[in-house]
This record gives structure tokens, sequence and C-alpha cells, in this order.
């Protein structure tokens, strides 16, 4: 029974390792800063988790400005290069506001080192922060980030170190920049991870015509939004086969129906990112819709949804 | 059709004390205007009872009823400067036809509505005893002028106005040059500025040399500059008058969130230890000119 559901309404409860959420709609990494600049525009505390921007061991100041986002067809495609306050600052500062919304917050860390991601776990353990999301996969730092997460081995490595530094679940997110994603994440969840979520962006570049120069001051950036909303679902569809754990799955969700492909193809939980921009209480929408898809559907439990997929004859 | 005002989500008061409103606001007036611009005039009295000039609206391009449908454009929001509030009851933006989110909005008619999420970011600050505000704005930067100039002479302040552009047609108004040796905006005149318009096809000179020009002349106690438009403008006059007046300016970048979560729009300062990023849409867009590390900003 969902901690917000009604004595009659389905079971939205979600378990990610030790940790029970009370419904599948997380806020994704990256979109939400530290959870309470959006304050205001949406009821977040409905929402199953916020994860929160990615922090560093020391603070970063990110790639240079002008630009680091940029629209594109049914999408956009952001370099911000992890510019965070540190994870000292998080957990002094920026905590306290996001906990106010009494749900779960969940913290993302990454590093250049596995070492690096440890120290952060480590700090982290102390903090009511209800999970950790290993960062592997952001495509828009030199160092660390997705060189950790383009490869099974150097991957296992950072959550195998970041393991025995926190109690806390851990959750590892993927980047779809590989050619075999079911590899990272079976190496993930050998090494100690409770849950997988992904796609990160998919790298990307926007070339301005006129000056012949890159759009984004990066040079290259990762591509979120609608436009990648299939090419998530069937990644979502392929890893949650791979592993036991379970799945946390995104990429360009932007309604229930589209949250719901995720579900059916094999996640436990969904983040919405992108759409936040154009609409904040895109979560407690896509909540709703899930909610009024199970009733209609007369299912008890959203876990009878979770990779629900039957599979046409073609394949 | 309907006046509801409806706020479709709550509007809450962050922790820094400011009111952000998300709401569905009824458009009374959409009317082209010379150059490419557009005029939308909406009704959203919670935001025009506390907008302050230099703010922004976060504009979804899209009838408010699609939010739920993916966009194949314009997915994001558009940041545009409050032009005007009209008796605190309506707020005007002026918007360039350009780009697929201007040609979105500039479709859109007397009788729908508008998904707003505003006022954000910080405006221009109206210091105590500031008596003479010179007022900068070259091109699309003319859009936040008449609600500055409207709110500045209703606190007694005296308002000089140089308003830039390449050439008399690349104005939302009619310039005026009915008075010899002298350009002017109408509108903005009927708002109370003290308008000299500089377009550099007929002038030859550029809205920071008229600036330099009469520099002396406005200097003084209670005096200070108040700057819009493009970043090269924005340089010059700072470097022009940021010896002998303060200067305020205000910027613009590509924006995602409007808010100030997702590290976009950022603009280098120069702080105590060294260059720090500040976002246009939460810190700004009005900066002090002297904090922006000039050299470091620009494509």
């Amino acid at each position: 029974m969902g901690a917000s559901g009604t004595v009659s309404g389905p079971d939205l409860s979600v378990q990610i390792g030790s940790l029970t959420l009370k419904n599948p709609v997380m806020v994704a990494s990256g979109i939400f800063g530290y959870g309470d600049e959006f304050r205001g525009l949406a009821d977040y505390g409905e929402l199953g988790a916020l994860v929160l921007k990615t922090v560093t061991r020391e603070p970063r100041p990110g790639n240079p400005p002008a630009s680091r986002t940029v629209e594109t067809p049914a999408g956009m495609v952001n370099a911000i290069g992890l510019e965070n306050v540190g994870v000292e600052a998080l957990v002094e500062e920026k905590l306290p506001l996001a906990l106010s919304y009494g749900t779960a917050v969940i913290a993302s860390i990454a590093g250049d080192t596995p070492e690096d991601f440890a120290a952060c776990a480590e700090i982290l353990d102390d903090t009511p922060v209800s999970a950790i999301e290993i960062n592997i996969s952001c495509p828009n730092v030199r160092k660390g980030g997705m060189a950790f997460g383009v490869d099974a081995w150097a991957s296992a490595q950072v959550v195998r170190a970041v393991r025995p530094a926190t109690r806390k679940p851990l959750i590892a997110k993927l980047t779809p920049n590989v050619t075999d994603i079911c590899a990272i994440a079976r190496a993930c969840a050998a090494a100690g991870a409770d849950a997988v979520s992904l796609v990160n962006t998919f790298s990307a570049m926007v070339v301005d015509v006129e000056t012949r120069r890159p759009v984004l001051a990066a040079n290259t950036g990762g591509l979120s939004g609608p436009a990648i909303r299939p090419a998530a679902v069937l990644r979502t569809f392929q890893v949650a086969r791979a592993v036991s754990a379970p799945v946390i799955g995104m990429g360009g969700i932007w309604n229930a129906s589209d949250a719901l492909e995720f579900i059916i193809a094999g996640a436990s939980a969904v983040a919405v990112g992108t759409v936040l921009f154009a609409d904040p209480a895109a979560g407690n929408r896509v909540l709703a819709g899930i909610r009024e898809y199970l009733v209609r559907h007369r299912l008890d439990s959203l876990q009878e949804l979770v990779g629900s997929i039957t599979l046409r004859d073609g394949d | 059709m309907t006046t509801r005002e409806g706020p479709s989500q709550p509007t809450a008061e962050g922790t820094d004390g400011r009111l952000v409103h998300r709401l569905e606001a009824p458009i009374l007036e959409s009317a082209r205007l010379p150059a490419g611009y557009h005029r939308l005039v909406v009704r959203a009295p919670a935001i025009g009872a506390v907008a302050q000039p230099g703010q922004f609206l976060h504009v979804w391009c899209h009838d408010p009823t699609t939010i739920g449908t993916p966009p194949a454009a314009a997915v994001l929001r558009r940041p545009y400067s409050i032009s005007r509030v009209w008796s605190g009851e309506a707020v005007e933006i002026l918007l360039q036809v350009r780009g697929v989110g201007g040609r979105m909005l500039s479709g859109r008619r007397v009788g729908e509505s508008l998904d707003l999420i505003g006022p954000l970011g910080k405006g221009f600050r109206i210091h105590d005893d500031l008596r003479t505000a010179v007022v900068v704005a070259g091109g699309s930067g003319i859009a936040p002028v008449p609600f500055l100039t409207e709110t500045l002479v209703a606190r007694g302040v005296r308002v000089v106005a140089l308003v830039g552009a390449a050439d008399d047609d690349r104005m939302p108004f009619p310039v005026d040059r009915a008075e010899p040796g002298r350009a002017t905006l109408l509108p903005l005149e009927a708002v109370g500025a003290e308008v000299t318009f500089v377009a550099e096809a007929v002038e030859g000179k550029l809205v920071s040399e008229a600036l330099e020009e009469r520099l002396e002349e406005l200097s003084g106690p209670g005096a200070e500059v108040m700057a819009t438009g493009p970043v090269a403008m924005l340089r010059q006059v700072v470097k022009t008058a940021g010896e002998s007046l303060p200067v305020q300016v205000s910027l613009e970048e590509r924006m995602a969130c409007g808010v100030g979560a997702c590290r976009s729009c950022v603009v280098p300062v120069t702080g105590a230890e060294g260059i720090v990023y500040r976002t246009v849409c939460r810190d700004g867009p009005v900066f002090a000119g002297g904090e922006i590390a000039w050299e470091r900003l620009g494509r």
C-alpha cells in the first residue's frame, strides 16, 4: 500500500534494495537542482523520489557558458559539465531543503577515481538520503563520468569501491553510449548495485552553420527529451531481462503513457527529466495517469505491470 | 471566453522568499508590430501585482491544454521580459517572430490562454537615492524598457532613454523624426521617458557612442545607467560609463528551467575568490555591469 494511496487504490509502491518508494515516479538527476529551485511549482512531496543533481568531492565550476544547452527537435542537448557545490555543501546547505518535501531523496555522486565516489558515499552515509545514485554516465566531463560507464570492468570497479563505504541502497546510472549496455548493467549488479537506472543522455552535437562551430561551448553534449524515448525504452527492456536487480527507466518521458511503456518493458520505477522544464508538474501528472491506468485495467499493484510485455512473433 | 485566471498549479513562496506563479493567463491582445515584433497581453493579476522591471516570464509556446503531449518542436519554454504591466492586472510581452517559439506564440489568439511561470529572476535595483536613470537599449533590448520607464517615473526618477537599432525600420515602435535633429519613439515618451533614438544607418553611430557624447551632461549624484541589449553593446556601455556611473545590465542566455536548477544560462561573474558562474534566470537577468567578467562572456 503506497503511503499516499487511498485504501481502495492500487499499490504503487516500489522496492529498491532495502528502500521502499511510495510510488514509481522519480525526478531524474540534473533536472531539479538540489531540490529547492522548483519549490512552489508542484507538490514534489507526492512523488516517489527526488534525485538531486550530481555532486563531486570538491565543488566544480562546470563547462564554460554560452552555450551549455540548446533545444533540438523534440529534445535538447546539454553540456553543463557537472557544475556542483560539492558533497559537503550539499549535505550542509541543500539537503535539509530537499528533505523538507517529505519524500525520499536520492543523492547522485560522481568523481575522477573510484576513491572519489567512495569518499562522497561515505559522507552521505551519515545523512537521511534514501539511496545513492552512482553517476558513471555523464557524457560532459573529460575525466570520470562516462569514462567509467562505457567499460564494464571500470563500472564495476566504481561500484565495488562505493559498496563498503555506505549501507544505503546503491543505484548505478548507465550510459546508452555503449555497444552492450547489458554487460555494463550485469557488471554493476554483480559488484553490489541494488538497482540500475537508465538511460543517461545520448552523446550529441549541434553545429551553428553560420559560424561553422558547435553551438555548445563544450562542443559535444547529451541529447534528452522525447526524441530519445524509443531508444531508451529498448535499452530498459534489454537491461531488465539481463539483470535481476530493479531497473529505473527514463529517457524522454512526457506523460503517463510514456512512463507505462518503460514499466511494461521492465522498469520497476521511472524518472521524469527534460519534461519538467516545460511542465514543472509533469511528475504529478505522470503519477496520476499511472494510477488511473491501473484502476482502468483492474490491476491491484504496479508490480503486476512491471515487465509484463508480450513480444510479437516477429522476434 | 472565460476570464478565469486559473492557477493550474499551487502558488507558493520559495525558501528564498520569492513568489512564483504558474498560471493559465487569458490572452487579451495579440498584435503584429513592425519589424517582425509581436505584442501579447495576458490577464495575470497575480504576476502583475508583484512583477519588477527586468523580471521575465517563462512561456510555454503551445496551447496549455497540450501540455501532456510531447511537442515535436519548442520543447522548452521561452523567457520574455515583462514589457508592460497594465493597472496591475494585465502583463505584456514583446516578442520577435523569429524561430519556432516566436512563430508559435505570434499565432496565439485572443480567447486562448498562455501557460506562464513568473515573475522570474531579479530585475533592476531601484535605489532610493536614484534621481536620473539613463536607460540604454539596443535592438530587442527595448522589450523591458516601457515597464522600467513607467516604474521609474512613478517613483519620481527622471528617465533619459537612449535607444539604438540598425535602422529606423528595425523597431517595434514607429520612429518619429518630426523634430529636426532628434529622433524619438512616441510610445516611450508617452510613459514619461526623454527619448533619443539612434539608428546606426541614419545617425552613423551606435547607441553606446550616443551615451558617450552625453555622459558628462548626465553624470552626477543620483544618476545610474540601466542597459539592455546585445552583449557587445552592454560591454561597450560598461566600458564607456562604468568609470563615471553605476551601471546595471540585463543579460540574455540560452535557458531551460528558468528557476536556477539546470545551470544552463550561467554567466561569469568576478567574485571574491575569482570567477564564479551565476545564472541569468535566478541570479539575474540584471547584474551590476562591473561584476561581469566580460572577457569571458560571449560566443
